[in-house]
């Protein structure tokens, strides 16, 4: 818990929070200040727009601890509003709202709007409220009532300039009432210790329904049969795999971990697999599946690898990926990146293989296994989409 | 939608900034936080500690000099859309900020955060990279430039070492005939781009860049883009030229072309 000391609607208030208490939590949970709505809670419909500093904010994606020190204004202060007075008439009106849920956002931006523009057509008005979503009105309702204040605008006295910082408000020159600038004792290690249990599995029932796959190949300059040979010694292979590490292998079952890095977002899927190796077709089949203990989010997935000989007395190894993943990571697609990453891990266990087939070793140098490869893993990089669909919305270019 | 706890902390130096980051691997920078808020809350994110940088007044610096402006990494993009910042690029840099996600998005997330993050879809990164910019980098002993058309590596990934910190950006100052062109491709306002097209047109200096971006991996970054890049040019030399730097969708390549082209013709009017 940390102390913090903000204005909140002209009023000083101090409280203690948790670090990870969104703004608008706070204004809600600790203030009672109801009028700040929540919508999606991730920074992309608008619903909690607010005031920080004179500047719009969304509160959900702006922390309270953040605040300390701050000027923040909420629906509720604005009801001695001039500007806010004719919005909310103009909003009446125009039918600017129906159900009402995203209207204090939609009056505080608007309200924004027309102190940082002198003249705003609909089109300026439309680009300018497009980080406020409506679900009822279809906006016609909503882009009449700006205009018609827009219109009104030369009537009102001088509109207040922001208090505007150049980096976030409010800045260095803010107060901190926080005294401990040092973190205090870690929040959460023991919290994600209790969470390490590595599930188990029946390998017999991976589902092999609705997997993503990819196709793979490299080439190393090994003949096949030694290939081959090296692709039965599995924690070698592994230690091939960028972040790959098999803690235990008996007969044609395996457990292991896999750490993969997407700037970030890390994370850990531990759990069990099984080999199937056909030696006569130089054909292995691998199943498995694991949770990532952090996140929760679970994959499953089928490699098949066919080592045949290449034109050149080499081994081309062809690869066929098939993924999915639950939790988390439900929802996603497939597109370029998948495949952009794909082609860099396979590049980096083709190399790695090359080094160890030569005799050399892809250990680091305190016997771990080789670092999570950057920049993702194959089954984070579906993550890729899904952030895509989840924050495109609203991270929008920043 | 709430995320799991993290410890947090409000350096008011750099160097205390960078011994907190030394002091836990799973500590994160957070300026802005306008992209690391949303995978807080979604739990994608999970650091042990934040480590607030907005309250470090080098941060938000800005220092000009004859032949470019060091930006601090906190200056918002609100702040490039208001004019509250010199523009090196005679208003190139304001319009990119003007077109950045929305408002209420603009006056908290900033340049730094913008790069360090290395969201392929950036607007800071297709620009600055076409602009020649660099990054500044410090690791509580000494700093270190870095282009921005080579920082990021990977989705996500940057050349930033561990226990660095992105401290901000120097944007040279091109001639006084230079044009620039930017065009962005996205189906919504404030939404990510589907394709960006940069170009940086300075004969003075011997400057002939194009920057396709949003190519979902790093930007691909061209220095003789007079070769091949014309006012009402042809397409498909264009796009023969992306082709050879790895696009190879056909709809990518169209949009990114398009992008492109609609750049150059602005840099060039």
């Amino acid at each position: 818990m940390r102390n913090i000391t903000l204005t909140v609607n002209g009023q000083s208030v101090t409280a203690q929070v948790e670090p990870r208490t969104h703004l608008a939590d706070f204004l809600r949970e600790h203030l009672a200040l109801t009028g700040t709505h929540l919508g999606c809670e991730h920074g992309v419909c608008g619903a909690c727009t607010v005031a920080v500093n004179g500047e719009i904010a969304r509160s959900c994606i702006t922390y309270a601890v953040q605040c300390d020190g701050a000027e923040v204004t909420t629906i509720e202060g604005f009801d001695d509003d001039a500007l806010m007075a004719r919005l909310r008439e103009a909003f009446t009106t125009k039918h600017g709202l129906q159900c009402g849920y995203c209207t204090p956002g939609m009056l505080i931006a608007a309200r924004d709007l027309v102190r940082r523009f002198e003249q705003a057509d609909a089109r300026l008005i439309r680009e300018e409220m497009s980080g406020n979503l409506c679900r009822c009105t279809g906006y016609m309702g909503i882009v009449a009532a700006v205009e018609q204040v827009m219109a009104e605008r030369a009537e009102l006295a001088a509109l207040p300039p922001s208090q505007a910082t150049l980096g976030p408000a409010p800045g260095p020159a803010a107060q901190i009432s926080g005294q401990d600038r040092q973190p205090s004792a870690p929040a959460r290690a023991a919290e994600a210790e209790s969470r390490r249990a590595v599930p188990t599995a029946d390998l017999e029932e991976i589902s092999e329904e609705g997997l993503i796959t990819l196709e793979q190949s490299f080439v190393v300059d090994h003949p096949p049969a030694e290939v081959w040979e090296f692709f039965g010694n599995l924690p070698q292979v592994a230690r091939c795999m960028p972040g790959a590490a098999i803690t235990k292998v008996s007969g044609d079952r395996l457990e292991g971990e896999i750490r993969v890095k997407l700037g970030p977002i890390t994370a850990a899927f531990a759990g069990q697999g099984r080999i199937t190796r056909d030696a006569a077709a130089r054909r292995a089949t691998i199943v498995g599946q694991g949770r990532d203990t952090r996140s929760g989010s679970r994959a499953r997935g089928r490699i098949v690898y066919v080592v045949n000989d290449d034109a050149h007395g080499g081994t081309r190894v062809e690869v066929e990926i098939g993924y999915a993943l639950a939790g988390t990571l439900a929802h996603f697609g497939r597109g370029g990146i998948v495949i952009d990453l794909a082609n860099r891990l396979t590049q980096a266990f083709a190399e790695n293989l090359k080094t160890r087939l030569a005799g050399g070793d892809t250990q680091t140098a305190d016997g771990s296994a080789p670092a999570a490869l950057d920049a993702g893993g194959l089954v984070w990089s579906v993550l890729w989409e899904r952030l895509k669909a989840a924050l495109r919305r609203l991270v929008g270019g920043r | 939608m709430k995320p799991s706890s993290f410890d947090y902390a409000v350096p008011r130096t750099l160097d205390e900034a960078v011994a907190l980051l030394n002091g836990d691997p799973a500590a994160k920078l957070i300026a802005g936080g306008q992209t690391l808020g949303p995978m807080l809350n979604l739990r994608l994110v999970q650091p042990t500690l934040l480590i607030d940088i907005t309250r470090i007044p080098e941060l938000t610096r800005i220092e000009e000099t004859g032949d470019g402006i060091v930006f601090g990494a906190c200056v918002t993009h609100a702040a490039f859309e208001d004019g509250r910042v010199p523009d090196p690029a005679g208003g190139a840099l304001r319009r990119v900020a003007r077109g950045i996600a929305y408002r209420a998005v603009r006056t908290r997330g900033t340049i730094g955060g913008s790069l360090a993050h290395a969201d392929p879809a950036a607007d800071w990164l297709s620009c600055l990279a076409a602009l020649g910019a660099e990054v500044i980098a410090y690791d509580g002993h000494g700093r270190r430039t870095m282009p921005v058309a080579t920082l990021m590596t990977g989705v996500f990934e940057t050349a930033i070492r561990e226990g660095e910190i992105l401290e901000g950006v120097r944007v040279p100052r091109p001639s006084k005939q230079a044009r620039f062109g930017y065009y962005k491709i996205c189906r919504k306002t404030g939404e990510f781009a589907e394709a960006i097209g940069a170009v940086l047109f300075d004969p003075e200096r011997g400057v002939h860049r194009a920057v396709a971006g949003a190519t979902e991996a790093p930007p691909i970054v061209i220095e003789d883009a007079a070769a091949f890049l014309q006012e009402d040019g042809d397409l498909d030399a264009v796009k023969a030229r992306l082709g050879e730097h790895g696009l190879t969708d056909p709809y990518s390549l169209q949009l990114h072309a398009v992008a492109l082209q609609r750049a150059a013709m602005e840099a060039w009017l």
